[in-house]
């Protein structure tokens, strides 16, 4: 992990009419690291997330990639979504290879083996490449997403609640596969969770949204050393402890 | 700025090396898959590939050289030798290799005359069950309506009301204007052929048999067929894709009392008023061309009528509406019940539903053509 600034996001504010959702949040991600954002539900997680990927306008401040402006590239973002949105009248395959038919010019046989490359990264058996989203399993489709996400290599890969909705035993395994992904594709990772053991597990860095401010960013210890109200109850909390624990044990 | 992506081939004292160049992404490989291609067996055993003069290089770069590898005499190494520095060359062959899954066999495809036989074979199954299952539905509802009629206080009347007003009073304005169209357009027919005969003023009886008989009723019903049972098959099938008919059933509400009961009722409520509806604006369109084309008088035209045209002639009609109406919605309420999980199959459901109800509103209407003949009505 480099200190080069990957995202960053200065004076950020967003209102659903007279409803704040940011208020003033600054943030930076740093590249080649797995930031895991949390915060109570209705924080503005998801929407921060959303802003930065250029879905949502936001009402007041600004989002900037200075690695990438700095070195003049374009930063492809991937993005896998809360629950998967792969396009239902596809095949698997056929969603992982739809931004590589939009975007470059690579012939069918070699597109489907990248796709397919990029399915078995994110661990799915070839049986599942010709099915539709509809008839594979939840974990799967979320590997599938991941796999639609790192289609084209962004530099940036967002996920949403990657591990909601998953066995503990998948969403570990998930977790892995993340971070191995992360690791050898070199990737920067903005990671939306509420599942603590995630954070335990891969995060480089936690930040915390709360109130509309990013109330404590760092590495885990470090929050925990320095955390207050909401956060504190987050982190020492009985799922905050025993995911520590966890974490320790491995 | 991306530098192009481009390849030299040395053979040194020792062995092959494949020396790449520029920047090796997504983006740019297009170009090079033939000549490499081309030069995957001059790889032989030993080879190496110099990333020295690498810039960018991602996954589908590394695909794309490991591949070259693999297929290539010097395949058989477990991992590929590589000369000079970069940041993450080694990394990403390594992970393209890791990751590397032969294709599954593709399920072997019936073709010729077998598959023919087949695909038709398919078909019929398809339309046999399509049957049995629609007549099942048909069946479950006149059960559901026979304990609602038992127990009325079982009849979601706010359901049926809301119905009543998207489904049927919604539908007003298009089916009397559609309607009142066909009354003109059989007047002017009547008027031309008749006019051949010097018997032009048969052109009334000819607007309100049709009318009355035939196209009031089927008007309605087919503009229905288009208009309401596909949102029916929409609503109930969007409702099934987000498993909100499953959490009824958890609830304890049974979606035949929730959504297809009061559909039911509504229609048939709403289908003879409609086609009441469309009955008079078609005649009254036959009427203006009579008195525009003919110098028919509305009185002239309403007294001929009332004359020659006994009032069975209204029944014949009408009696149909109720008929057309179960048919509709029990067809949409079964296309919606039976979408699966994706959004081809809501687009497929939509489309039978439309198909097979005019079908039906057709089908049926010849039938009852041929039983109120026979009966002589």
């Amino acid at each position: 992990m480099s200190q080069e600034i990957a995202i960053r996001v200065r004076g950020l504010v967003t209102r659903f009419g007279r409803q704040t959702v940011h208020d003033g949040l600054d943030l930076d991600v740093l590249r080649g690291e797995i930031l895991g954002v949390v915060g109570p539900s209705g924080c503005g997680k998801s929407v921060l997330l959303r802003e930065i990927v250029d879905l949502q306008p936001v009402t007041a401040g600004e989002i900037t990639f200075p690695y990438f402006e700095e070195h003049n590239i374009e930063p492809r973002r991937g993005v896998m979504f809360q629950d998967g949105a792969l396009f239902s009248n596809l095949t698997v395959l056929e969603n992982v290879e739809a931004p590589l038919r939009e975007h470059t010019g690579l012939s069918p046989k070699l597109r489907a083996e990248i796709a397919g490359l990029k399915l078995s990264m994110a661990g799915l058996d070839p049986s599942a490449y010709d099915k539709k989203p509809a008839q594979i399993s939840g974990g799967m489709r979320k590997r599938a997403a991941v796999a639609r996400a790192i289609a084209l290599d962004p530099e940036l890969l967002f996920l949403d609640e990657p591990t909601a909705g998953l066995d503990p035993i998948s969403a570990a395994k998930f977790d892995e596969m993340t971070r191995d992904l992360a690791r050898s594709l070199g990737l920067t990772v903005f990671l939306v969770t509420h599942d603590l053991d995630t954070l335990h597990a891969i995060c480089d860095r936690v930040a915390v949204i709360y109130g509309g401010k990013i109330a404590a960013i760092g590495a885990i210890p470090e929050v925990e050393a320095h955390a207050t109200g909401w956060v504190k109850e987050y982190f020492s909390g009985p799922r905050g402890r025993a995911a520590g624990r966890g974490a320790a044990e491995r | 700025m991306a530098a192009e992506a481009a390849f030299d081939f040395r053979e040194d004292e020792r062995a092959p090396v494949l020396a790449l160049r520029g920047d090796w992404t997504v983006d740019t490989i297009a170009r090079l898959e033939d000549d490499l291609l081309a030069l995957s067996p001059r790889l032989a055993a030993g080879a190496a590939v110099d990333v020295s003069q690498l810039g960018r290089f991602d996954v589908a770069g590394a695909y794309l050289v490991d591949r070259t590898f693999r297929d290539s005499p010097a395949g058989a190494q477990t991992r590929i030798a590589i000369r000079g520095q970069h940041v993450n060359a080694m990394r990403l062959l390594q992970a393209a290799r890791k990751a590397y899954a032969p294709p599954a066999e593709p399920p072997p495809r019936l073709t010729g005359l077998v598959g023919l036989f087949d695909a038709v074979g398919r078909i019929v199954a398809d339309i046999g069950e399509e049957i049995i299952d629609t007549l099942g539905l048909f069946g479950e509802t006149l059960i559901v309506l026979g304990r609602l009629v038992i127990n009325p206080r079982r009849i979601r009347w706010t359901s049926i009301v809301a119905v009543m007003e998207s489904a049927g009073l919604n539908a007003l304005p298009i089916v009397t204007l559609l309607s009142f169209f066909i009354g003109m357009v059989v007047a002017y027919l009547g008027a031309r052929i008749l006019h051949d005969f010097g018997a032009t003023v048969f052109t009334v009886d000819l607007v309100a048999f049709s009318v009355l008989r035939e196209f009031g009723v089927l008007i309605t019903a087919i503009l229905l067929a288009g208009r309401t049972d596909s949102s029916f098959t929409a609503e109930i099938g969007a409702m099934k894709m987000r498993q909100e008919i499953d959490a009824m059933r958890v609830i304890g509400i049974d979606p035949m009392d929730a959504l297809v009961a009061p559909r039911v009722i509504a229609m048939v409520l709403m289908t003879p008023i409609l086609t009441f509806a469309a009955m008079m604006t078609g005649i009254f369109g036959g009427m203006l061309v009579c008195w525009a084309e003919l110098g028919i008088s509305p009185a002239m035209f309403f007294g001929r009528i009332s004359e020659v045209v006994p009032a069975q002639h209204f029944w014949v009609g009408f009696s149909k509406a109720p008929a057309f109406a179960v048919v509709l919605a029990v067809i949409g309420c079964k296309q919606g019940l039976s979408v699966g999980g994706d959004v081809g199959s809501l687009g497929k459901r939509v489309t039978t539903s439309v198909v097979q109800a005019i079908f039906m509103v057709i089908l049926m209407d010849a039938l009852f053509a041929l039983w109120f003949l026979e009966m002589d009505w």
